[in-house]
């Protein structure tokens, strides 16, 4: 089914709006679940409540790219859980990528006024535009999809410890977009 | 700001670059759209037996007498079949042909083992059939040659077959052919989306009566299918020929036209290897101009592909290295000698063949990532040589005398007098930048905001050097000197 249809069913108040989204973006947001968090049963929990959660976003909410939409609140949800859990859990997953992201958090600037999140989010879209089309790939795979750095060296055809290098490179890079910007 | 902002941050990214970066495997994508191959390469190698016969043919045509079987591949999965243009994508369907293909590529990997022994034939026999041409363009290949010989060692006993497992560096035959079918299986992948076979045949005179289990043993583990007919006849000829062409994908047509087998053949064995593969990161066309290239035989003008990229560049005390590499593993090694260092002096060099022939560079000391601007000659080169000088120079003796040869196991009685009368080996590579996808893909790192790394380098093949090509086991599939990039 395509995406317009179960907006559609979702804004008709449908429940075959879940089933749907499960069938064909259920891969998806579990995949995101399970590799940020690593324990089956809280990603299961986290996709249930995905689909919960775009119950009371659509309507109003019209999203023209579903799979990204459903994306982003397992993320959220995601993260969500872990500022909830991780000093009694370890969402191991999570725990790593949160460790490489540290590398783009630009040095702080006390005369800058900080940024919200939708100013920060379009900051970074514009760097990942300036990047070519692999490097993009790259980054959003590791930090947005959570891809595990090996399976992505397999898939990219190169070795774990290049993709390591290549990853941190990007982050570097996207932290001195940061600064350079101003956004701090 | 702290790294949980970031994480948010890349959450709300917009939606074109998720969905970019979900649709898009870039590389699984680019198969199906490809329409030219990065590189293509192939080796064809014919060893013929020659000796004197009893009386003459009776008219057969080629008949098969052993035929190897090749190991099934599941083959790359067809994206525009999953993902039908304006249809719903079976995801599920692709996994599964995609996991299938998977399995059967992981179902090749061999462990290899050491490998120094090899790395010396390798390094030795590319000095012997590399130089002693100064000034033309020589392709030679390593892994196609070892095959070759394995299988000579195959159909031959006693000091004849002491030469060659000495040169190959295996102490008994046994481990020479489990080597041989290792590096076989290591080296094979027909899956539609890369070509790489390491194909052999054997061509028997019908008045030899050959020895039925030493040609099914060429047959299961050298891959090897054997056939036999009338020597001298067109028929047979044709057959040989097609076969080579089929092998090599027609890219040695004109070479492989001057293979005949004259009555007095009694076995010719035929070798080839054809690999095409393409760039991971092409070339952009857009990029690519004239320049001059300082050949031996003066300056010519011809296309440089150009590419910038971040990546290891290597340096030894005469030379300079990068390599580019396939899409399914593999890559080309480029060698640039220092100012003033031929490519000749390179292939003499203890230190420029320890890096050629060394699998794992990442032990290589003399070595930094940073930005690369290259600068590429399209080349097609080719050459055609017969093996048979550099053989002997290399100890193998017995096989080419009349007094000393022992073919014995290949024949079933009567070997006296069989020797290697000839051993051609003709080779070409081609290389080129990717056609009209080139553009969405060229690696133009960092041309954004980003900060770029702190040094870059041009690394511009704009004399003569030496390549290398890797195939998907890391050994060297094809070695060359280019002395003129358009072909001799």
């Amino acid at each position: 089914m395509d995406d317009l249809a179960i907006v559609e069913l979702y804004h008709r108040r449908s429940e075959r709006a879940i089933a749907e989204s499960d069938k064909k973006y259920g891969p998806l947001c579990r995949s995101i679940a399970l590799r940020l968090l690593g324990v089956r049963e809280d990603a299961e929990e986290c996709v249930n409540d995905t689909w919960h959660a775009a119950w009371n976003k659509m309507p109003p909410d019209r999203p023209r790219a579903l799979g990204a939409f459903l994306g982003r609140i397992t993320r959220n949800l995601s993260i969500s859980r872990w500022r909830r859990d991780h000093a009694q859990k370890r969402y191991e997953g999570m725990e790593v990528l949160l460790s490489e992201l540290e590398d783009c958090v630009p040095a702080p600037d006390s005369v800058e006024e900080a940024v919200g999140r939708a100013q920060l989010s379009a900051a970074i879209s514009a760097w990942l535009d300036g990047l070519t089309e692999e490097d993009r790939r790259l980054f959003l795979r590791r930090y947005w999809y959570g891809d595990g750095v090996k399976e992505l060296a397999e898939a990219a055809g190169m070795g774990a410890n290049a993709l390591a290098q290549r990853l941190l490179r990007l982050r570097r890079g996207l932290r001195a977009f940061l600064e350079t910007e101003g956004v701090f | 700001m702290d790294r949980e902002d970031i994480f948010d941050g890349v959450t709300d990214v917009r939606d074109d670059l998720i969905q970019g970066a979900k649709e898009a495997p870039a590389k699984k994508k680019r198969w199906a759209k490809r329409r030219w191959m990065g590189a293509v390469a192939a080796v064809l190698a014919v060893a013929v037996l020659g000796g004197v016969l009893l009386r003459p043919g009776g008219g057969m045509t080629a008949l098969a007498i052993a035929q190897a079987e090749y190991p099934e591949m599941a083959p790359y999965p067809d994206e525009g079949k999953f993902w039908p243009p304006g249809g719903d994508r079976d995801e599920e369907g692709f996994h599964a042909a995609y996991d299938a293909w998977r399995e059967d590529v992981v179902a090749q990997r061999r462990d290899l083992g050491d490998v120094t022994p090899l790395q010396e034939f390798f390094a030795k026999s590319s000095w012997t059939f590399l130089t002693g041409k100064p000034g033309e363009n020589r392709v030679y290949s390593p892994l196609n040659v070892y095959m070759a010989l394995s299988m000579t060692a195959q159909l031959t006993d006693g000091e004849s077959r002491g030469q060659i497992l000495e040169l190959l560096g295996s102490e008994t035959m046994d481990a020479l052919r489990q080597q041989a079918n290792d590096l076989w299986n290591a080296n094979y992948r027909d899956d539609g989306a890369l070509t790489s076979v390491l194909a052999s045949s054997l061509w028997l005179n019908e008045d030899v009566k050959f020895n039925q289990n030493t040609m099914d043993t060429l047959a299961k583990d050298f891959y090897a299918s054997s056939y036999r007919g009338e020597m001298g006849s067109k028929a047979l000829n044709d057959a040989l020929q097609n076969w080579l062409n089929e092998q090599t994908g027609g890219l040695l047509k004109e070479q492989a036209g001057n293979i005949e087998l004259d009555s007095e053949t009694i076995m010719a064995l035929a070798t080839t290897v054809y690999f095409k593969a393409k760039w991971r990161s092409e070339f952009n066309e857009e990029r690519t101009e004239k320049a001059v290239f300082h050949g031996p035989a003066g300056d010519v003008e011809t296309d440089f592909m150009h590419q910038s990229d971040e990546q290891n560049y290597y340096w030894g005390g005469k030379f300079a290295a990068v390599s580019q590499g396939f899409e399914e593993g593999g890559a080309m090694w480029f060698l640039l000698p220092d100012e003033g260092v031929s490519p000749e002096e390179l292939l003499s060099d203890g230190e420029a063949m320890d890096f050629l022939f060394t699998a794992d560079k990442e032990e290589w000391e003399e070595q930094k990532f940073l930005i690369v601007n290259k600068a590429v000659p399209k080349f097609d080169v080719s050459s055609q040589f017969d093996l048979g000088e550099g053989l002997r120079e290399l100890g193998v003796t017995d096989v080419f005398d009349p007094e000393k040869s022992d073919f014995s196991p290949m024949t079933a009685g009567g070997a006296g007098g069989i020797v290697l009368s000839r051993a051609d080996h003709a080779a070409r590579v081609v290389i080129d930048e990717e056609g009209c996808t080139a553009a969405a893909f060229t690696v133009m790192a960092y041309a954004g905001a980003a900060k770029p790394p702190d040094e870059e380098v041009d690394f511009v093949l704009d004399r003569p050097f030496l390549f290398c090509i890797t195939g998907i086991s890391g050994l060297p599939l094809f070695v060359g000197v280019v002395n003129s990039p358009a072909g001799n």
